[in-house]
């Protein structure tokens, strides 16, 4: 048994609570957000400063902080580009951005109309199989990519050699790849956000005069803009990372992003710095539009989960 | 003078769908235009999910190898022998394939504890009201939401065994005496646990802090006017009533660990680690270096049965304890 003196009081045990939440919170933190601050950093090092036996893990030594508190315009001068100089020339990394965007943003294009037509489906209709479908949708979440690969590139490369129309390493072959696998996860996403739409809206609309399709793209469409963005920024991103068939079907020209970062690192030397350099490139936008947008985006995650 | 789009759209409302789907004359005008909405979306299903799939299963009973990449059709039907080739423990790619199995289990059991436990406490610290809080929120979601190819490559160069940070700062603060291999090796599943959870965690935690917003207020009034401690509260209230959302969470974390392919690819390189290799990877690898694509197949059809199983058997579980819990 605890001795009286040693048991905590009331108040006692909210501050050790207080603390323990400040810890796990503090503990959390550094474990999410190490990596991207590293990346950061690395990215403006050069190689002999990342090889270090013991790198440092503040951007700069005590020296130049005191430099910088009293002058904050040296940080700009402290700081090494040349890796964002550099990373062009040593890979078509410009390339692989190019081509990364152009899959990402025909899908999610693509992917948000077909989605946005099965998610108001969904969302106001009632209709025999609808739950068969909706299963389904879902089902398709749980397939392996690797089961529909390996028959994939038979088929793409049959297609190709009877109707000599060419399918593997282009962009149309990957993007309706990449539209199919995203429109069964917008269809559910999109739904949950046209749920929250009231009806009353379309029905005011039918009765002044708008056809029901009309009444979906000028009336739905723009109330539930916020979650067809969010829908729009996960589609893009699923697009952005695959590697499984890009590896197989996206090669060549067409390289994404995705493959092609990965060869920064070569057998015998790894450029780093370059490669975080370009990570830091690409990273940036996402997250910066992520903070801007994240509430439709956050509650078109849950939606599915936690509403049932 | 009628457009083209207008002619087009004659040309479709003149079909008589009625004709060729009997059932469709049975429809309400609304229950056919829903179809009509959802149709793009079922042609493009069909075509990339069901048709594959269907002959995935095809040439997993045929014995496509590298003769037949161009003419699969013309490979002989070897019915069960790549079944049998690939499950028989005493050839080297049946042991090496059980094996994948075994390190695939252990990577989504091991993920899915580590998600569980960081998303959860997370979710915790987020239900406190503190200053900041919705920024705290944001910050734990950037892993998720950073491309997981970049967040992953990061990952990687912390974890060199030479040059990596990971490796530096453990060495400094003297946990450890040598520098370890992380990425190489029986190491390489540990690793990948970690790394894959990082980029995972935030997804289990948002879900769960959901779940946790939706638990009435009332329930913890009532047990704080019945004297119940911190502790009572959260083994008595918060956990059950977190139950069904657990339950949707720890069902999807198990599934789409099973059959996750980016974290292992981009994680161990070019060469990797038996230990690391989870069965869709060591698949890829051996369809693709060898051109085994009617072996790969049997395989892949083999890992999609064990994780539809794995989720009925859970499903089946949870319906049955709701079951009993009702009837009591």
């Amino acid at each position: 048994m605890i001795p009286d003196e040693l048991r905590l009081t009331e108040a006692g045990k909210e501050v050790l609570f207080g603390l323990l939440t400040k810890a796990a919170l503090g503990c959390l933190l550094l474990y999410a957000l190490f990596p991207i601050y590293w990346m950061i950093l690395s990215s403006f090092r050069t190689r002999a400063e990342i090889t270090a036996a013991e790198p440092s893990l503040l951007p700069f030594d005590r020296a130049e902080f005191t430099d910088i508190l009293s002058d904050p315009t040296l940080i700009l001068a402290l700081l090494e580009y040349e890796n964002y100089v550099t990373m062009w020339g040593r890979f078509p990394v410009f390339d692989y951005f190019v081509n990364s965007l152009i899959i990402a943003t025909v899908t999610t294009v693509l992917a948000l109309a077909v989605g946005c037509l099965g998610g108001y489906a969904f969302s106001r209709y009632r209709f025999p199989g609808k739950s068969a479908v909706g299963g389904a949708l879902l089902g398709t979440q749980m397939i392996p990519g690797i089961l529909i690969l390996l028959p994939m590139f038979l088929l793409f490369i049959w297609v190709q050699e009877t109707l000599s129309f060419p399918l593997i390493d282009t962009y149309h072959g990957i993007i309706f790849v990449y539209t199919t696998f995203t429109v069964p996860v917008a269809v559910w996403m999109l739904r949950g956000f046209f749920d929250s739409i009231p009806t009353a809206v379309e029905e005011a609309a039918r009765v002044d005069g708008c056809s029901r399709f009309q009444a979906l793209v000028r009336v739905v469409l723009p109330m539930a803009a916020p979650g067809i963005a969010a829908t729009g920024m996960f589609v893009f991103l699923v697009a952005f990372n695959e590697v499984l068939f890009a590896s197989v079907l996206a090669g060549g020209d067409v390289t994404p992003f995705a493959i092609g970062i990965q060869s920064f690192e070569t057998q015998t030397t790894a450029y780093w710095g370059e490669m975080m350099a370009a990570s830091t490139v690409a990273t940036a936008p996402i997250l910066i539009l992520f903070v801007l947008f994240q509430k439709p985006i956050v509650e078109g995650l849950t939606e599915g989960s936690v509403k049932q | 003078m009628t457009t083209p789009v207008t002619q087009v759209r004659n040309k479709l409302a003149d079909i008589e769908i009625g004709r060729y789907l009997p059932l469709y004359n049975q429809l309400t005008e609304e229950q056919r235009y829903a179809y009509k909405l959802l149709l793009p979306g079922l042609v493009m299903m069909f075509i990339i999910h069901f048709i594959p799939i269907m002959w995935g299963a095809l040439i997993s009973v045929m014995g496509v190898d590298s003769a037949y990449t161009s003419n699969w059709y013309e490979a002989p039907f070897v019915w069960f022998e790549n079944y049998q080739y690939v499950l028989d423990p005493r050839t080297v790619i049946g042991s090496r394939f059980w094996y994948s199995i075994r390190q695939t289990i252990i990577f989504a059991v091991g993920t899915l504890v580590l998600t569980y436990v960081l998303g959860l406490t997370a979710a915790l610290v987020l239900n406190q009201r503190f200053k900041g809080r919705f920024a705290a929120r944001t910050l734990l979601l950037l892993p998720w939401v950073a491309p997981a190819v970049v967040t992953l490559l990061v990952w990687r160069m912390m974890l060199q065994q030479q040059s990596g940070i990971i490796n530096s700062i453990l060495l400094s603060t003297g946990i450890i005496n040598e520098p370890i291999y992380w990425l190489i090796g029986d190491n390489a599943i540990w690793s990948l646990i970690l790394v894959h959870s990082w980029t995972q965690f935030p997804l289990v935690m948002i879900m769960l802090y959901a779940g946790l917003q939706s638990i009435p207020e009332q329930l913890y009034e009532a047990a704080s006017i019945d004297g119940a401690g911190r502790w009572q509260r959260f083994r008595y209230i918060t956990f059950p009533q977190l139950k069904p959302v657990s339950a949707v969470v720890i069902l999807l974390m198990m599934l789409w660990t099973m059959i996750n392919f980016t974290s292992a690819f981009v994680l161990l390189g070019s060469q990797p680690p038996q230990a690391g290799q989870v069965s869709i990877l060591y698949i890829y690898e051996f369809a693709f270096s060898n051109f085994q694509f009617g072996r790969g197949a049997a395989m892949s059809v083999v890992l999609f049965a064990i994780a539809m199983t794995m989720a009925m058997l859970y499903y089946k579980y949870l319906f049955d304890e709701d079951f009993t819990e009702e009837s009591r």
